[in-house]
């Protein structure tokens, strides 16, 4: 590590930007969560780490800020202007399962002919996207490329928003028992030997979809799952590495939520499906945080108001007041759930964050 | 007084992005309706268990059942499985024995898996099912968080384009048919005063409304900060006004608060006014109510507050 990154050594989240080499967010919707992605990938790229950030599906403004321009497609590693020091950099892309579903069959069909049969077949192009935990599954998947790529010092994965997270933790599990499941071992055999199979899953399997969605359809799905064959096992060593690499040392999740009752409550299961999994939870993030204004007890004049402005500015301090104290009760509960993890509030901010000056401020908060 | 929107359609699909409160709007519209006697029937597509103890109720589980009663009208709730939408639907059709069997071997996962958007069609087929039996006066339906609810209106659509003939068809034609018709469903968007939640309420609207012909209710902006025109006046003219002497703590305490609220309501009147201008949907604002947990008394203020007259815009 270089000495200039020392600097953010001062706070649990800034040790974890230092010495991480994958960083995964995770938390429920509406939090903030890619915005502080990015933040700290801008606070780590500040201390001389070479950082790529993988957002799911940017807000329109936030993608603009890091470069990412959302109708083409960006799906390579973009790097961001203006951010970083110390030898430091920040790059950016946009995360899509179909392409990245894409290029995982084109890597492991080893030949084009096989892999464009594939990539043309109706079902597989309907599935990519869609595939029981398939964009979980990626997001692990093209954190493992970038990793590998070695490339980058540290890899930031912001998830896809989840109310239990458990998708995500077991998505490299769930493939590999969807490619181990009967069904799909009968549909990959050779078109001889299926004729013959007996397999009354199978036989169910298919009579069901014909039933309910016709013999085309039935074709289709064959073909694909035949087309596959072969592939299985390099897909399976890949689900299996994919989930080794989520337990690793060098592998720090860090979850992000709000105050509001109900994200707690999300935030507080996900805490302990991570903590359960045996996965390293190394930060909590508490966004959007009220600022907490002085009771007024002490000002006997701001008593009893009659209507009028002085009344209406006290109305607004006491209702930013109660909101405050409020969220507080609320946090307690995700803070003793995560007992030894250093928890970090983040005030709401007067403006959103939209742009690389916001990002700058809110990184700054993060690490204290 | 029930305001009419509320009963424009059978079906209502309430939708948002994640953290802007749909499920609690959703409970807020149950309880206006039942206080104007109708029947009503939430359902939880996400299976959130916790919108029944919102309502005084059980938590909600795959069983219609009753979790709030007034005066004549009641809300009753329940979460639609996709695995037991599959078997209901099975029954439904009439297949019996070695197909039904064979269901149950291959399991939904797999079928699901060879076919996307099924367990999404398996559900809004039981809700239309609802409706076609008129199983309650208005079906509300919380549609999972964006994005999803996207995924989730559009699987009808999606399998009319991969599966051409069989009952997943006639199903999804079926689905189309009630979701593009305005006097049978329609569709309920939910946002907070925020650019990121605005801008993708816009998307979702056009989405919805041009791809599926859904029609659309008035649009509910939740977590609004009351109007405070007061507030316009620094504390010191604020204070001579009132004729109050403030000490200088209680000065620097005031001025705090109303430098962070002036720039906070600053930021919530350019998103409205962005929503005047770029979606010409009925509005509907919501108060942002001082605590972070939404409990009972809330949700009377909140079903309160949406039945005030609808602000129609061009």
């Amino acid at each position: 590590m270089s000495a200039a990154s020392s600097a953010l050594n001062s706070s649990q989240l800034g040790s974890v930007l230092d010495a991480a080499s994958l960083l995964v967010t995770c938390g429920p919707g509406g939090v903030g969560k890619t915005t502080c992605a990015a933040a700290l990938g801008i606070a780590a790229a500040g201390a001389g780490r070479r950082v790529v950030v993988v957002t799911v599906d940017p807000a329109r403004r936030l993608a603009d800020a890091l470069g990412i321009d959302v109708d083409a497609k960006m799906f390579e590693p973009h790097e961001v202007v203006g951010v970083g020091s110390n030898g430091g950099a920040l790059w950016a892309l946009m995360l899509d399962a179909e392409t990245t579903f894409d290029r995982l069959i084109i890597e492991r069909s080893g030949d084009q002919a096989k892999a464009d049969k594939i990539l043309a077949n109706p079902v597989y192009r309907s599935i990519a996207g869609s595939l029981a935990g398939a964009q979980d599954y990626m997001a692990i998947e093209r954190l493992h490329q970038l990793h590998s790529s070695g490339d980058y010092d540290l890899v930031i994965i912001d998830t896809p928003p989840s109310r239990d997270a458990i998708d995500l933790l077991e998505a490299p599990d769930r493939l590999v028992r969807f490619l181990g499941h009967p069904i799909y071992r009968a549909l990959t055999l050779p078109s001889r030997s299926f004729a013959k199979v007996t397999n009354a899953g199978t036989n169910a399997f298919l009579w069901i979809v014909r039933r309910l969605a016709g013999p085309r359809l039935v074709e289709d799905t064959i073909d694909f799952f035949r087309s596959l064959s072969g592939m299985e096992q390099g897909l399976r060593v890949r689900a299996a590495e994919a989930a080794e690499l989520l337990r690793a040392d060098a592998t720090s999740f860090v979850l992000v939520s709000s105050p509001r009752a109900e994200a707690i409550s999300e935030s507080t299961h996900l805490a302990e499906a991570i903590l359960d999994g045996g996965f390293q939870l190394d930060g909590v993030v508490i966004n959007l945080v009220h600022p907490m204004p002085p009771s007024l007890d002490g000002w006997p004049e701001l008593a009893d108001l009659p209507e009028g402005p002085l009344a209406e500015h006290v109305a607004y301090h006491r209702d930013l007041l109660a909101l405050a104290t409020s969220e507080r009760e609320e946090m307690s509960g995700l803070i003793n759930v995560v007992s030894d993890v250093e928890v970090t509030e983040v005030p709401l901010l007067e403006v959103d964050v939209h742009d690389i000056e916001g990002l700058t401020r809110l990184a700054a908060l993060l690490i204290g | 007084m029930q305001p009419t929107w509320v009963t424009d359609a059978t079906v209502m699909v309430v939708a948002g992005k994640g953290g802007v409160g749909s499920t609690t709007v959703c409970a807020a519209i149950a309880l206006l309706a039942a206080r104007s006697g109708a029947d009503v029937l939430l359902i939880s597509v996400d299976g959130r268990e916790g919108v029944g103890a919102l309502l005084g109720g059980p938590p909600l589980d795959s069983t219609d059942r009753v979790l709030r009663t007034v005066g004549k009208g009641r809300v009753r709730g329940r979460t639609i499985p996709p695995q037991q939408a599959f078997s209901d639907y099975l029954e439904l059709k009439g297949i019996s024995g070695v197909l039904r069997k064979a269901a149950s071997a291959a399991s939904l996962d797999s079928i699901a898996a060879a076919t996307p958007g099924l367990e999404h069609l398996l559900v809004l087929g039981k809700i239309k099912e609802l409706e076609r039996v008129h199983a309650a006066d208005l079906i509300l339906v919380d549609a999972p968080p964006a994005g999803h609810a996207a995924a989730f209106l559009h699987s009808a659509a999606a399998l009319q384009k991969v599966v051409a003939n069989g009952p997943v068809r006639v199903q999804a034609d079926e689905v189309a048919a009630m979701i593009s018709d305005r006097s049978r469903c329609q569709g309920l968007l939910v946002t907070l005063p925020e650019e990121t939640p605005v801008n993708e309420t816009i998307e979702l609207a056009y989405d919805v409304e041009e791809t599926l012909g859904l029609s659309l209710g008035p649009l509910v902006v939740n977590g609004c900060w009351p109007e405070r025109p007061g507030m316009d006046r620094s504390i010191t003219a604020a204070a001579k006004a009132q004729g109050v002497k403030l000490s200088a703590g209680a000065k620097a305490a005031l001025e705090a608060s109303a430098d962070f609220g002036r720039v906070r309501m600053q930021g919530q009147q350019r998103q409205l006014a962005r929503l005047d201008e770029l979606l010409p949907l009925p509005r509907l604002v919501l108060p942002r109510l001082p605590t972070a947990h939404i409990g009972q008394p809330e949700l009377e203020l909140l079903a309160d507050a949406l039945s005030a007259p609808v602000a129609v815009r061009q």
